[in-house]
């Protein structure tokens, strides 16, 4: 049974990572977050220290998700760069959220992930590091499902997030065989 | 005059857009739109009756479950199924757990820095401070130490220069008045409650298998499997996680959060004056208590014109005038269709035009009770529960308005509330931490409900549907967070051929009706405060004291580089 913060009482010797996908999946390739922690679920293998988490468009609800963690990668769906096409992959780290641009919106829940952020961080829950993996969106329109050009992109996406992971000596192994995917959302019926 | 436009006015969802007309320093006209189209009820056309809730979840990101449950709420009733008591106490659970999130959330995240001025926390006495609130509260987090130490970050991110998302806040306003220890302290709770609201996400998590789209919802009742001997099942491990969890949770409910809306309404007492609104109320019964949901924890009712004496109780989920009662109003919407229509025959088909105050001006459909505007929230049940003279909302209110009268120093010392006084924008204040006082000691209730049930031997969760093959009606209620949510379902050989949620943001954002009479947001406005156009800190506060939400969903919409909140004084 996977059940979300449930991991309160590892010992904080034990990292704790949140892989979590952001985005509405009722509205087209604002559900490229879903879908993508869904896909790295059942292709990649983590230790339990990893969550994997659908939070649909939590706004500051996110806090709680964030809490006490030590790396979050969020998937998102992004907002287009001059001249960038949809389906663009674009990885940020949380300096690219708030610095320069202090009005920069890179993804489209990104008033929620900023403002718990700030939040988790004067607390003193914040996470350690956080980075977006987002994919330019082609249509969010409600029903359509997910575009082509998202959808090449999200596999690519997902072994991003693996190596993200890898890099930062996170075990995560690529499944012998993926484990059957539930993108309810996508096929006709529940 | 001058002419204000508010878009975003929330400050997250960022759908919300309030227009007001300001004279001699007041609001004298109100408008209320809803810039985000929210047809979401078109996708469970023609999909399987048992699967419609996995879809409802996500109509918001914030009240997920809410919806969920109120799907399938709507679905039973359809087919008059009966779900077995574990099943209720177990969803029971899970809103009650929601609830407090979400008003944690409201309360400190969503709206408490209208009121509290953080730039002024440098120069608090935190031992003074420490001292205030030992004086109203027993919260182990008003140490001197612990306030010391907001301060000092406070101090710290005030000299960084950084005030990142709080740069956007009305410091220094004339309106904010709490003293540098007050902000302190409400400010010291901000921090905590996030511990608090993981907590309740906590309780959620076991209970639904996942958070926040739970997982263990049927038709028919919950898919949880008790078994007291089986780890791998809901078991007395589960049961004990989940009693402490609770106890950790509830006294930060009752006295921190509680205590300070008691601070803050005994701070600013000129705002039981403002804010009133449209004074008809209803609230529906929830919280079953048994299998057939006959008894109910908290109670129903109807309040026409602010007169409490003549509440009419809504008993139960079954409630005949209450089916007969609600139409959808759209001549002031962006939809098609002249004649106000019962949700069982909704339609959602749009009919953009841009915003036109005298036409058309928003996405919001105006719900009406009997031809009625309603206002819902947690101030129609405080009043509710008022009127029928239920033990657990008196307990509550009684002494919330005892901490009032009892903040020394404050101009409302000495303040005699009674419960019509909340029929104000600090009263929607106090009743949503009333009701959080009421739901946490009912936490314990259900979960004790909930442990006996299981020991006595019972350890049935479902009861499979049955679907016949021609048309059936049903509506789904639930009492959520922002108030009184029904679904109405039309079901045939087991699929929707219709489905429309008339949410409690519907009701309270409601533009004006066919005789133009508006609705609660535009006339709680009228006759709010402004005191400078520029920065309409008065108009959030009654706006936010509803606590908008409408209806998450994509926001790409939103161009790049777009401020946070456009005012614009035209």
């Amino acid at each position: 049974m996977n059940v979300g913060l449930m991991n309160t009482n590892a010992s904080r010797s034990q990292s704790r990572i949140s892989v979590v996908g952001i985005g509405n999946v009722l509205l087209g390739d604002d559900g490229f977050g879903p879908l993508a922690v869904e896909m790295f679920r059942c292709l990649y293998e983590c230790d339990s220290n990893v969550e994997i988490l659908d939070l649909g468009t939590p706004g500051l609800d996110l806090a709680p998700y964030l809490y006490d963690t030590d790396l979050v990668v969020i998937a998102d769906a992004v907002h287009a760069q001059e001249g960038e096409e949809p389906g663009t992959l674009c990885v940020y780290c949380e300096d690219d959220l708030g610095s320069s641009h202090a009005q920069l919106r890179l993804t489209s829940h990104d008033p929620g992930v900023q403002e718990s952020l700030a939040q988790l961080r004067l607390a003193g829950h914040g996470p350690s590091e956080v980075i977006v993996v987002g994919v330019v969106p082609e249509s969010c329109a409600l029903g359509k499902g997910i575009s082509v050009s998202v959808l090449n992109t999200s596999l690519t996406a997902v072994d991003t997030i693996a190596r993200l992971l890898a890099e930062r000596s996170i075990d995560c192994r690529r499944r012998h065989a993926p484990v059957p995917r539930n993108l309810w959302w996508l096929t006709g019926s529940a | 005059m001058a002419r204000i436009s508010i878009d975003p006015i929330t400050r997250i969802e960022g759908h919300l857009r309030i227009d007001v007309e300001v004279d001699g320093g007041a609001v004298q006209k109100a408008w209320a739109s809803c810039t985000m189209w929210r047809g979401l009820e078109t996708i469970l056309r023609g999909r399987d009756a048992r699967e419609g809730w996995v879809f409802a979840q996500r109509f918001c990101g914030v009240c997920t479950t809410v919806h969920a449950i109120a799907s399938v709420r709507a679905v039973e009733d359809a087919l008059q199924l009966e779900i077995p008591a574990n099943a209720q106490y177990i969803r029971n659970l899970i809103l009650i757990a929601h609830a407090l999130h979400d008003h944690i959330v409201h309360f400190y995240h969503l709206s408490a820095l209208d009121w509290v001025d953080i730039t002024t926390i440098p120069n608090a006495d935190a031992a003074r401070a420490a001292s205030i609130a030992d004086g109203v509260s027993n919260w182990p987090g008003n140490s001197h130490r612990e306030l010391d130490a907001v301060q000092n970050k406070v101090k710290g991110l005030i000299g960084s220069g950084q005030l990142g998302i709080f740069s956007h806040g009305y410091w220094g306003h004339p309106a904010m008045r709490l003293s540098p220890e007050l902000n302190l302290i409400l400010f010291a709770h901000y921090l905590q409650a996030l511990e608090f609201q993981r907590k309740s996400c906590q309780v959620v998590g076991i209970l639904g298998g996942k958070t926040p789209h739970i997982q263990n919802l049927a038709v028919g009742g919950v898919m949880n499997a008790i078994n007291l001997n089986s780890l791998a099942t809901f078991n007395m491990d589960r049961l004990g996680m989940l009693q402490s969890l609770l106890q950790e949770l509830i006294p930060f409910v009752q006295q921190a959060y509680l205590v300070d809306a008691c601070l803050l309404a005994a701070s600013y007492p000129e705002w039981f004056r403002y804010g009133r609104g449209v004074a008809n109320y209803f609230s529906v019964p929830d919280l079953p208590l048994d299998a057939k949901a006959t008894q109910f924890d908290l109670p129903g009712g109807v309040i026409m014109n602010g007169n409490l004496g003549g509440m009419q109780p809504i008993r139960s989920w079954r409630d005949d005038p209450f089916r007969a009662a609600v139409v959808e109003d759209v001549t002031h919407a962006w939809y098609q269709g002249k004649e106000p229509l019962p949700p069982w025959k909704g339609k959602t088909e749009p009919d953009y035009t841009d915003f036109h105050e005298e036409a058309k001006y928003t996405w919001v459909k105006a719900p009406r009770y009997n031809g009625h505007p309603m206002q819902v929230g947690p101030l129609a049940n405080v009043l509710v529960g008022c009127a029928s003279g239920h033990p657990l909302t008196r307990k509550w209110t009684d002494m919330a308005f005892k901490t009032v009268s009892s903040v020394p120093g404050s101009s409302g010392s000495g303040l005699n509330l009674m419960p019509e006084n909340l029929q104000s924008t600090m009263g929607r204040y106090l009743a949503r931490a009333i009701r959080s006082a009421m739901l946490s000691d009912l936490a314990l209730k259900h979960w004790q409900l909930l442990t006996d049930n299981i020991l006595k031997g019972d350890d049935t969760t479902y009861n499979p549907p049955q679907f016949p093959p021609h048309e059936i009606m049903g509506m789904g209620m639930h009492e959520a967070p922002r108030g009184a949510l029904s679904h109405w379902v039309v079901i045939e050989k087991g699929a929707f051929t219709n489905y429309q949620a008339v949410v409690p943001t519907t009701w309270n954002a409601s533009p004006r009706d066919q005789k133009g009479i508006p609705g609660p947001y535009e006339t709680a406005l009228i006759a709010n405060p402004v005191v400078d156009p520029e920065k309409p800190l008065e108009v959030l506060r009654t706006v936010h004291s509803f606590d908008p939400c409408m209806a998450c969903a994509c926001h790409t919409l939103d161009t790049t580089g777009r401020e946070i909140a456009r005012v614009k004084v035209l």
